[in-house]
């Protein structure tokens, strides 16, 4: 753990940093490697070389981090924990400088320290590594990793290309990527840009850096080099926050785990302490409804979906799954797994590249308003951005997918259309002064009750609902799934895929687990409980 | 951007936008099909005078491509330059010295490319719509000063501009060559080329290395405003008046220019060897149709199946 | 009980679109009443009628325009479109005698136009403004070689009335205008087509998701763009008696900028075509009064070009007003 044994420590003193005004400003961390670097560091060795105490950031109507506080040391990892929406994209921009937060405060090896622009951030020696990458794809790599850091070359305002080639021809060298340097990133592989984001990141002098589900992309041999970088680059001091799903690399690369929710802080543990489905649980956490008591299919109907050897661009491969009318299938699996992008898939969202989907024996190929007429119906993932459009009213937005149905002339009857949403909203008990309410001042409870009555008007019979009670107040919760549970016993079918795997236990009749972009198992209803869904869900090896 | 292969190392690519061999085919059968038309096509003469026009055009397109990678538009560029040569030839009529002239044209030009990059960087207003206005009002101006007339009398030192020789090389293509030079620093050997990739490709990248994307935007649009301002004083040279509507359109010829040259609204993807041989490659097609008697008003459409063409195939590629 | 005070009560408290027709009405009457009073020769019926006739044939040209900003895309071709279609009607007339057989031609050229940049724009996923870019080249080139610098004049009396007429003294491109309304607002409200056009222009993700077939839709808006654009050609032959390649130009600008006067948005989703008719009304009340003044034509680009500028700023900070509520 020392900056000036490990193997960067050559590399460090003659690294420059690249200019552009972003030199560190006597930051004592970032000073060449030296006797200097050494006694500094042993006087602050228990301190940690980041903290975060009490951030908040607000957002306009949501307030994405209350009260996180998170401290990162020299030559560990530090696992980062949380569904999608739960804070940690934002608590990464927050110590990247690119947020400034509202509330709390920075310490710097014990000293207060401000972190409000990126340069701050930079100084302090942090580096983020996004998931989507922030590389400009025609732009080639040298020119990527010194953006904004520019050499400047002989004449007034001119920069050094030639240079910037060798520096990072030498960053790159170290971590073992052979590569021209004049490669357009565009042309690189997703493994080959991430390493050319690390570069970035280390030319950077970072002492912290920040990984946003690293492995996503990768392959199994891409994933070993991947640890094997983190692996010298722990040994040479840095700190690496590191956000993952995949329980197998929290406990195998960790030495801490905070989890986040719904952006508070509800878990600060090591992987010794605890275990995967403690931290499942941490993560997903909802206050699940448990007193809604649904009567089970004994006798299901028809097959309503039917999916054989589906392969999708999307990353899903080989899914083979079935959906019978009357039935409430659910669809668990880990973050990432691929369960959205089965929805995706079967409802013609994504294309499908090879195998079938069919609905109620019909074979469905083309465009989501062909499922529609199909009797396909999807309440998706992302309310705000997929399921509605916030600037409509409510009643608008309750027509939308019937239309066809309701007005099958053509002709749009606004009146009797007004009504019939008037209906709807006292039928499903949608909180709203008017039907011409603008959807985007509703509660997501509410939101996600016009995301379903939008179905109800197409008479569809099988309904995809992808993480329906995220987000969502309890009594809101149980009123959609008594929604649900009519439905099925209406006949129709269900696939409802969610990360609360009480939920799945408690509702469905049988489960699929999808793993790495495929059904890794089946389970009957006699099979379901959260052991087994989580047992599927993770790699085995 | 996440195409997914193995960690195998990259051959050594030729930085060479992918465009480039498309248009460098089509000026390959241009010269071979309209010397097949009309012989006089490749006279050194004839060659020489489409190297002249098109030096107009390239002050145009040249910072064209820079507005273009930043995924904006600037469709005010014909109205700037009219405004700027009505500018020059008012200041030039009332017998004032020739580099005030010259000046007042950069200068109207540098005005309005600051307008244009304040309103699409600052307010961040959509680009095509805020240049449709400000070539309005461009063209409302140009009209206004000169009064609907052509400005004659701007005296003989504007005209050696186009007229004139630099060890005999005609004086369009060595402002050409210099503007070339210029353009080929700051998109190549400094940050303006860079950012401007970046503005287009992904400004998150800017934004996250804590660089002013807008602050460079507009400057872009403000170099683009100065270089329609040199253009305009080449376009008054060549005519020998200064007229308020002679360069409407020119933008078309630029925007074309650039796009057949291999610079797309794709994220950043382009270049100004390209834009180059864009310009060649219309200045040729022009010029070949003016010999076989095509009417300049065709020529316009065949631009435009061109353009379309162009654009055709980029769309089918990223389908 | 509760029901019909509800409904009651969104009846008679104005909903966002409608108080912004009622303010942007308010406008034209002010502006109306300042020029009165500024010129004398304002207020009479010589110049009324005719400020009623110049904002119908804008209105022509802007309404189909309406449909394709509602997509949030922009049409550029459609004063080349006019002019193409004008001068192939024109030629057929005088050709045939037969104003019918010109009409016919009028629609099919307008509307083979925008089921091009239909194309265009859904299939090949281009941006609406350079395709319609190019098509606008396209289509001037066109013509102008068609017309080989020729002028056509001379059409039918009957013919003529369609621009230069009047009935029951009111010129009758004011009643054309009416039935333009009438067709794009029935389209806009009273078609499920409509719904769905507003839908894509307000979340074009979202749309998809529903099931809106958002392709077609969107083939179908700049159709019809071409289409009214075709049947305005045949207003404005008629009014000038005359064709020649150049007559579209004057018009794209001034026609989008009575688009977004009328409030509706480039973003897409939130607009009429009332609001473009208040908006074709107020711009050119505006410029008649730079007549009336006896201000420079020169200054009409310039006004124009500042008008569109202004109302995209008043646009865009209102979305993102929008924006920061929800």
């Amino acid at each position: 753990m020392n900056a000036h044994t490990g193997p960067l420590a050559s590399l460090r003193s003659a690294l420059p940093f690249g200019s552009g005004g972003s030199s560190p400003d006597g930051a004592p961390v970032n000073a060449p490697a030296g006797a200097n670097a050494g006694s500094v560091l042993a006087q602050h060795e228990d301190q940690p070389l980041l903290e975060l105490r009490g951030i908040a950031k607000q957002f306009p109507g949501v307030r994405a981090l209350d009260g996180v506080s998170f401290a990162v040391r020299a030559g560990e990892v530090h696992m980062l924990l949380g569904e999608n929406g739960a804070g940690k994209s934002t608590l990464m921009k927050v110590m990247s400088g690119v947020y400034r937060a509202d509330e709390g405060e920075f310490l710097h090896l014990g000293e207060p320290v401000q972190i409000q622009s990126p340069k701050d951030a930079q100084a302090l020696g942090v580096a983020v590594i996004y998931q989507e990458f922030s590389l400009v794809p025609h732009l080639d790599i040298a020119q990527n990793i010194f953006i904004g850091r520019e050499f400047p070359g002989r004449l007034p305002g001119t920069i050094n290309n030639a240079r910037a080639h060798v520096e990072a021809k030498k960053v790159l060298d170290l971590l073992g990527f052979d590569c021209d340097t004049h490669t357009p990133v565009e042309r690189l592989g997703v493994a080959q840009q991430q390493m050319v984001e690390i570069a970035k990141a280390l030319s950077q002098r970072a002492r912290i850096l920040v990984m946003d589900e690293p492995t996503a992309p990768l392959s199994e041999r891409e994933t070993e080099n991947l640890f094997r970088v983190i692996r010298m680059l722990k040994q040479d001091g840095v700190a690496i926050v590191y956000i993952s799903h995949r329980m197998s690399e929290v406990f195998a690369l960790g030495e801490r785990i905070t989890v986040l929710r719904d952006g508070r802080m509800v878990g600060a543990t090591r992987p010794a302490d605890t275990t995967p489905a403690e931290l499942v649980r941490m993560m997903v956490g909802r206050d699940v409804d448990l007193t809604y008591a649904r009567r089970f299919c004994e006798t299901p109907g028809v097959p309503a979906l039917v999916m054989r050897g589906v392969d999708s661009p999307n990353g899903i491969h080989d899914v083979n799954l079935e959906v019978r009318a009357g039935e409430i299938v659910g669809l668990a699996g880990l973050v990432g797994s691929g369960r959205s992008e089965v929805a995706r898939a079967a409802f013609g969202i994504d294309p499908v590249s090879a195998g079938d989907v069919e609905v109620y024996g019909k074979r469905r190929r083309g465009e989501p308003h062909q499922s529609v007429k199909l009797g396909m119906a999807l309440i998706p993932e992302s309310r705000k951005h997929e399921g509605l459009a916030v600037t409509r009213s409510v009643g608008d937005n309750l027509m939308l997918s019937g239309l066809g149905k309701l007005f099958p002339g053509g002709w749009f009857r606004p009146r009797e259309a007004r009504q019939l949403a008037r209906d709807m909203i006292t039928e499903l008990r949608i909180a709203t002064p008017t039907v011409g309410r603008r959807t985007a001042f509703l509660s997501g409870g509410n939101q996600q009750k016009i995301v379903i009555g939008k179905w109800l008007a197409t008479g569809a019979r099988l309904f995809i609902f992808d993480e329906p009670t995220r987000g969502i107040d309890v009594g809101a919760k149980a009123e959609i799934f008594a929604l649900i549970g009519k439905l099925v016993e209406e006949g129709a079918a269900v696939l409802l895929i969610s990360s609360e795997l009480l939920e799945i236990v408690h509702v469905c009749d049988r489960a699929y687990v999808m793993r790495e972009g495929t059904v890794a198992g089946h389970l009957g209803r006699d099979q379901l409980s959260e052991e087994n869904l989580l047992a599927l869900g993770m790699h085995d090896a | 951007m996440r195409n997914v292969q193995g960690m195998d190392a990259p051959h050594r690519w030729m930085a060479v936008p992918a465009g480039v061999p498309g248009v460098a085919w089509m000026m390959v059968a241009m010269l071979v099909g309209f010397t097949a038309l009309n012989r006089q096509f490749v006279d050194v003469a004839n060659l020489v005078n489409i190297g002249s026009q098109s030096s107009i055009l390239l002050l145009i397109a040249l910072p064209m491509t820079f507005v273009i990678l930043t995924e904006g538009i600037d469709v005010s560029a014909g109205a700037v330059a009219a405004a700027s040569s009505v500018a020059l030839g008012c200041v030039m009529q009332a017998g004032a010295h020739t580099w005030l002239g010259i000046v007042a044209a950069i200068g109207t030009g540098t005005l309005f490319g600051l307008l244009n990059g304040s309103l699409i960087a600052w307010l961040r207003l959509p680009p095509f719509v805020v240049t449709l206005g400000t070539m309005g009002m461009a063209q409302g101006i140009a009209l206004l000063l000169s009064g609907g007339q052509s400005i004659t009398g701007i005296g003989t030192a504007i005209p050696v501009f186009y007229n004139g020789a630099v060890l005999g090389v005609p004086a369009p293509l060595v402002v050409a060559a210099l503007a070339y030079v210029l353009n080929h620093v700051l998109m190549y050997r400094s940050r303006v080329g860079i950012y401007a990739r970046a503005i287009g490709g992904n400004p998150e990248a800017l934004r996250f290395a804590g660089v002013s994307a807008r602050a460079w935007q507009i400057g872009i649009y403000t170099f683009a405003g100065a270089m329609f301002g040199i253009a305009a004083v080449l376009l008054t040279a060549r005519m020998s008046t200064a007229h308020p509507t002679a360069s409407l359109g020119l933008e078309f010829d630029a925007i074309a220019a650039v796009i057949v040259g291999g610079t797309s609204f794709e994220k950043g993807k382009g270049g100004l060897p390209g834009t180059l041989l864009g310009v060649l490659t219309i200045g040729m097609l022009r010029n070949g149709l003016d010999l076989v008697g095509v009417p300049s008003s065709v020529q316009v459409s065949c631009i435009g199946v061109l353009v379309l063409l162009a654009l055709f195939v980029e769309g089918w590629k990223t389908r | 009980m509760n029901h019909s005070l509800a409904s009651f009560s969104s009846l008679i408290k104005p909903g966002e679109n409608v108080s912004k027709l009622v303010s942007r009405l308010a406008a034209v009457l002010i502006v109306a009443i300042a020029l009165s009073f500024a010129s004398d020769a304002f207020l009479t019926p010589g110049n009324l009628l005719n400020v009623l006739r110049q904002a119908s044939l804008l209105f022509l040209m802007a309404s189909g325009l309406t449909l394709v900003v509602l997509t949030a895309g922009i049409d550029l071709s459609i004063g080349a479109n006019v002019a193409l279609s004008a001068c192939l009607a024109g030629t057929v007339i005088k050709a045939t005698g037969s104003p019918l057989a010109g009409a016919a031609v009028a629609l099919a050229s307008g509307t083979l136009v925008g089921l091009a940049n239909g194309g265009l724009v859904a299939i090949l996923r281009m941006p609406s403004f350079i395709a319609t870019y190019g098509m606008m080249w396209l289509i001037n080139g066109y013509t102008y070689y068609f017309m080989a610098g020729n002028t056509i004049y001379g059409f039918p009396h009957g013919f003529r009335q369609l621009g230069s007429g009047y009935l029951f003294s009111i010129p009758v491109p004011v009643y054309l205008m009416l039935v333009f309304l009438a067709l794009a607002a029935l389209f806009a409200g009273r078609t499920i087509y409509g719904q769905q056009v507003y839908a894509i222009g307000s979340n074009p993700v979202a749309a998809r998701f529903s099931g809106v077939p958002v392709k077609s839709r969107l083939v179908l808006v700049y159709t019809l763009s071409g289409l009214m654009a075709g049947l305005g050609s045949l207003v404005f032959l008629a009014r000038l008696n005359s064709a020649e390649g150049d007559i579209g130009e004057p018009l794209t600008l001034p026609a989008i900028a009575a688009v977004l006067i009328g409030g509706t948005s480039l973003f897409g989703g939130i607009g009429t075509p009332y609001g473009t008719l208040i908006g074709a009304l107020l711009l050119t009340l505006v410029l008649n009064g730079l007549n009336l003044l006896n201000i420079d034509a020169n200054w009409q680009p310039f006004v124009t070009g500042a008008i569109i500028i202004v109302a995209v700023l008043v646009d865009s900070l209102s979305r993102r007003r929008q924006e920061a509520r929800a």
